[in-house]
């Protein structure tokens, strides 16, 4: 069998599951964002600025965690 | 260098908390740091800029309003050239007007004259096949003269009537006078 | 791994250490001041390639940002925005700029400071242009079904009253970090497999020159992280002040 041990604070696995959530969000996010200027460019400039809007929302989640990684992890 | 004995002591004697939490006198650094960069943005930067676009602005408007100048003064030029140009060419209508009437004039002038001429030449050369005439008729009445003396003559010594000779002669004679005066 | 990010005390003045980072916060106020003023020592009506520069940033700021997120109004924050914006530019610069490499923005003095005064800003704005139905507007949003206000109005209250400045500070915080650390790794790594031989690691020339290429990569990457991440702290900043102005939207 497997030897060995895994050494390391447990709050590393928090962030890496905390950031799940949002790389999907935001790959969506953008994606869709990329779909929406390709098919109307005049609004490319409106639709950067929503985009990074929603990024910022949907990346607090990974923040929070990224936080608490330094908060527990310490 | 760091090794990661000195990492894993470092990791244990620090909570991570402390990188999180900023230190007071970062803070303190910070505030006034970002105080200065505040204050050369606010009373620098965007003053210099604003004059950057306002010399910009006033730059280009002068430029155009010497543009709008030159075309305006090339426009007047332009006018000149076509007022003048149009000047000329009445001008030289004028002329090639005048000489025409000139030339016409001339032309007048001249047949006129070889007309005259022509009527004095005729005359003349009337008068002289007049002249010739008349010196041909005496010349011939002359010798009409002379002949009919002789005829008379050759007819006289022809026939012996005396009385009708003389008569004959006699009337021969005042036709002649007649003739002559 | 703390040891990547305290300085030593340089020296100190009362009770206060002046670390390398506090000098380093202020070598950026230098730069800053440096670029602004050689940029625009003498502007010139017909721009040199430096004013150039100087004027597309200003530009990007006031008319990418200020004018078109908040409006009219906007030419009122464009020097706090400006200034915002090229000092963590400057301070995330100071990460891959040679003999420096530390960006000032990855302590957290920095992005909290600047976070909280982007928060006094939105909140007082809030108050003054709206008064109380600012908060009453945030709590209670009536452009939702009744059943759903005080649900919404929770997740409202706490997302702008506690989520955005953290999350604007922490945003740029972590980027910052993540990035020096990696930076740190891959280029300590390189060094240590190609001039480091009596350590842990044996010596390998291939593994270092690995380590080096893919450590160059992240600072091509890092470059691009450091832009976008000033940028997105202003445009963050800007969406926040002109959510407090009109906060029907």
């Amino acid at each position: 069998m497997l030897e060995g041990n895994i050494a390391g604070p447990l709050a590393l696995i928090g962030y890496g599951l905390a950031a799940i959530g949002p790389g999907v969000g935001i790959g969506i996010l953008a994606g869709n964002a990329v779909q929406a200027m390709a098919r109307q460019p005049e609004a490319a400039g409106m639709v950067r600025t929503t985009m990074f809007l929603g990024i910022a929302f949907t990346e607090a989640l990974a923040l929070i965690g990224f936080v608490l990684f330094f908060i527990a992890g310490g | 260098m760091l090794s990661s004995q000195q990492l894993l002591a470092a990791s244990e004697e620090a909570s991570g908390t402390d990188l999180i939490l900023p230190a007071t006198s970062e803070l303190i650094g910070g505030l006034i740091a970002f105080t200065i960069v505040g204050l050369i943005v606010w009373r620098f930067a965007l003053p210099q800029i604003q004059k950057a676009l306002d010399d910009r602005q006033a730059a280009i408007v002068g430029k155009m309003q010497d543009a709008e100048q030159t075309k305006q003064e090339a426009e007047k030029l332009r006018a000149d050239y076509q007022a003048q140009i149009a000047g000329a060419k009445s001008e030289a209508a004028k002329i090639v007007e005048e000489a025409r009437h000139q030339a016409e004039t001339m032309k007048a002038d001249i047949v006129a004259r070889a007309q005259d001429e022509a009527a004095a030449i005729a005359d003349k050369a009337k008068a002289d096949i007049d002249a010739q005439r008349a010196s041909v008729i005496s010349g011939m009445r002359n010798e009409v003269a002379g002949l009919s003396v002789d005829m008379a003559q050759k007819v006289v010594a022809g026939t012996v009537d005396r009385s009708a000779q003389q008569a004959l002669v006699e009337q021969y004679l005042n036709e002649l006078g007649g003739v002559n005066n | 791994m703390n040891e990547l990010f305290e300085l030593p005390t340089l020296f100190t003045i009362g009770d206060v250490d002046i670390t390398r980072q506090i000098a380093y916060f202020f070598l950026a106020v230098l730069v800053v001041w440096a670029i602004l003023y050689f940029g625009l020592r003498k502007p010139k009506a017909v721009p040199g390639k430096f004013q150039l520069v100087i004027e597309e940033l200003v530009g990007f700021v006031r008319d990418g940002i200020a004018k078109d997120i908040i409006g009219p109004e906007g030419s009122k924050y464009v020097p706090y925005l400006l200034s915002i914006f090229l000092f963590i530019l400057v301070g995330n610069f100071f990460e891959i700029t040679p003999f420096v490499n530390y960006p000032i923005t990855s302590r957290m003095a920095i992005p909290a400071l600047l976070a909280i005064m982007t928060y006094v800003i939105f909140v007082f704005m809030g108050f003054r242009k709206n008064g109380l139905s600012y908060l009453t507007g945030i709590v209670w949003p009536k452009s939702v079904p009744v059943a759903m206000r005080p649900l919404v109005g929770i997740i409202e209250f706490f997302s702008t009253f506690a989520i955005r400045p953290l999350t604007l500070a922490v945003r740029l915080f972590a980027n910052l970090v993540a990035g020096h650390v990696m930076l740190s790794l891959l280029l300590v790594t390189g060094f240590t497999y190609l001039f480091v031989e009596p350590f842990e690691f044996t010596f390998n020339p291939l593994w270092g020159v690995l380590w080096f290429l893919l450590g160059i990569a992240i600072f091509i990457f890092e470059m691009v992280v450091a832009f976008l991440q000033a940028y997105i702290f202003t445009l963050l900043s800007a969406v926040y002040i002109e959510s407090s102005l009109h906060p029907e939207h």
